[in-house]
């Protein structure tokens, strides 16, 4: 009965993850081409004198590691929930063709919107298109895998597994007659890609998520039994499909903020959970925020990895994230297929 | 008082109805058994009993009240359901496994009251795997893990307990401990057992009245001794076989014609071979 979690063992180590992470966004915000001193960025620009440092800090790279740590704690958090929902170690938040969507809807905005220079709200509409793509995705397959009935978790992944395929078609087809500057800035979305952005859609979408992941929190001990199995949770006296509708709805709705704003960064909706939950256990309630928090500072560190590797050149972040996490993924794949029974009820 | 009744119970999935006019009743704190060969309906049933199905046609009344009257939660209350053993994806362990029977008394927070622990540590004494509480789900033996999921359905503090198969692929210490452990729940919390099984020797020595399925929706009950007769056996399962009687109750060992002994059976013709 020693090991069980309890509410000050979980406040310490979110804590202590939070406290962590600061410390890599900090570390991360002085790493790059440009040197800068801390204590130099602390003083603001007087008009007139432009603080180079100053700039860089807050304006440059502040904002781009904030995004980077919004879009990692959101992949990993809904990652997590992904994994319980579909009683599946090896699922991430775009198994369920969130990718695809967010991927068409992002490519219908290069390819058609941007040759009508059509804006939105003053901003590129790749944005709000990927978002509306995302859901709309999400929304299909949950409705389909609803409408075949009872056993939603094999029909939820068929559904993804289609939808995905077929979005990826008309992707493919819109990418290979589109222009070669729409093709290079489709990749480089496909791929996952993390720009400075402006404070407005930082402070909201980093409030959605987190919004996201607090409300995630409170169906965690219903996820514990639901990942365990669907009948013996309702037997339980769990309202079952009140559960996955509510943490389907949330895990899509901040994979979708996440893919609006970074494109398709990969695995750290695989990766980052699962290290979690082999250092701390299966248990959600820790899992869910401790994974937020790990796959924020682990995407920060790929982020700013992919600004100084080829610098003065930056790699999209999804190819740092693909060469860390694609390794990880095989050898998980060797380690779970021989056991993995998410067929089971 | 019948804890359970059931009347007139028709279930299909095809158009031919798998229960058919199924009615029978379930005395509070007994011990029952739902016997019968593979695909008459026994695993159909426990999901009626535990409203995971919707009855058809017929209606069952659970404590004075239509069963489907009561919400998810209500009906957590009253049956605790047992399904067959299996090594969940993620590494749960024992504890953490037999405390989620408590998720829906948990406080605001989402954790465990210590009322809850208790009731878990009780579970876990009870089913005798306390010393084995710290570990995961895939690290302990299949007799062990069915402990478990028995340990995590007495969590439930409910007045009925379903079982669907708790001996299967268990050897022969393991089948009878899990037997006396029910048992001992009939006894000494006044539990009313429900298992389907396909033991008839064991549910001959421990339970106190027995569902027969048969095909074609037929079906018989009663005590064992009245059920389990050799003429019924032989014509629900198609089998012939050795009958007998260890002091009070009867034990029956099918044997198929390849069998050693089949020439008893045979010359005896305890029992006639129908296949």
């Amino acid at each position: 009965m020693t090991k069980l979690l309890t509410p000050p063992t979980l406040l310490t180590r979110i804590l202590l993850a939070t406290v962590m992470l600061a410390a890599v966004m900090l570390a991360c915000s002085l790493l790059g081409t440009e040197h800068i001193s801390l204590k130099k960025a602390l003083e603001p620009s007087h008009p007139g004198v432009v603080n180079p440092d100053y700039e860089i800090f807050f304006r440059v790279r502040g904002p781009r590691i904030i995004l980077a740590a919004i879009v990692g704690a959101a992949l990993a958090c809904s990652g997590a929930v992904l994994q319980a929902l579909l009683r599946n170690p090896l699922a991430d938040p775009y198994i369920l063709g969130i990718s695809s969507g967010a991927g068409l809807g992002a490519i219908i905005a290069i390819t058609i919107f941007s040759r009508l220079n059509w804006m939105l709200w003053g901003r590129s509409p790749i944005a709000f298109f990927a978002f509306v793509g995302a859901l709309a995705t999400a929304g299909l397959v949950w409705t389909v895998a609803r409408l075949t009935g009872k056993s939603q978790v094999t029909h939820l992944l068929l559904a993804g597994v289609v939808v995905n395929a077929f979005f990826s078609a008309m992707i493919m087809f819109l990418t290979s007659i589109a222009n070669s500057s729409q093709v290079q800035r489709t990749i480089f979305w496909l791929m996952g890609n993390i720009i400075e952005e402006d404070p407005l859609v930082l402070w909201t979408s980093g409030g959605f998520v987190l919004a996201g992941i607090f409300a995630l929190f409170f169906i965690s001990p219903q996820l514990n039994a639901l990942s365990f199995s669907e009948v013996d949770a309702k037997a339980m006296g769990i309202n079952t499909a009140a559960t996955q509708t509510v943490a389907f709805v949330l895990a899509a709705l901040i994979t979708a903020v996440a893919v609006s704003l970074s494109g398709l960064v990969g695995f750290a909706g695989l990766i980052v959970p699962h290290g979690v939950r082999l250092v701390f256990g299966p248990d959600h309630r820790q899992l869910l925020p401790l994974s937020a928090l790990i796959g924020a500072g682990f995407l920060v560190a790929a982020d700013t990895l992919a600004r100084i590797v080829v610098a003065p050149a930056q790699l999209p972040v999804g190819v740092v994230t693909a060469l860390i996490g694609g390794p990880f993924f095989l050898v998980l794949l060797v380690r779970y297929s021989r056991r993995i029974d998410w067929l089971a009820k | 008082m019948n804890i359970i009744e059931a009347k007139n119970l028709t279930f299909s999935y095809t158009d031919k109805p798998l229960l058919a006019d199924l009615t029978f009743s379930v005395p509070a704190g007994s011990f029952v058994a739902i016997a019968g060969p593979n695909g008459v309906g026994k695993t159909t049933l426990l999901n009626l009993l535990s409203a995971l199905l919707k009855t058809q046609s017929g209606s069952i009344i659970l404590d004075g009240k239509g069963i489907r009257s009561f919400s998810a939660a209500m009906l957590a209350r009253k049956i605790a359901v047992v399904r067959q053993e299996f090594i969940p994806p993620f590494g749960f362990s024992v504890i953490q496994t037999v405390l989620m029977a408590r998720t829906p008394y948990y406080n605001r927070l989402g954790f465990e009251t210590p009322a809850d622990k208790e009731i878990a540590a009780g579970a876990l004494k009870a089913t005798d795997i306390a010393d084995l509480a710290e570990r995961q789900l895939a690290q302990i033996s299949g007799g062990e893990r069915q402990r478990v999921f028995i340990a995590r359905a007495l969590a439930q503090k409910t007045p009925i307990l379903l079982l669907d198969e708790p001996t299967s692929f268990l050897d022969l210490r393991h089948q009878v401990k899990i037997y006396d452990l029910l048992k001992k729940m009939q006894i000494e919390e006044k539990k009313t057992v429900i298992a389907i099984t396909h033991d008839i020797n064991l549910a001959a020595q421990y339970c106190d009245n027995v569902l027969l399925l048969a095909q074609d929706a037929r079906y018989y009950q009663g005590t064992p001794n009245d059920v389990f007769s050799t003429e019924t056996i032989g014509k629900v399962y198609g089998i012939g076989g050795f009958s007998g009687a260890v002091r009070t109750q009867k034990f029956f060992l099918p044997l198929g014609k390849y069998a050693r002994d089949y020439r008893v059976i045979r010359h005896t013709s305890a029992c006639e071979n129908k296949t």
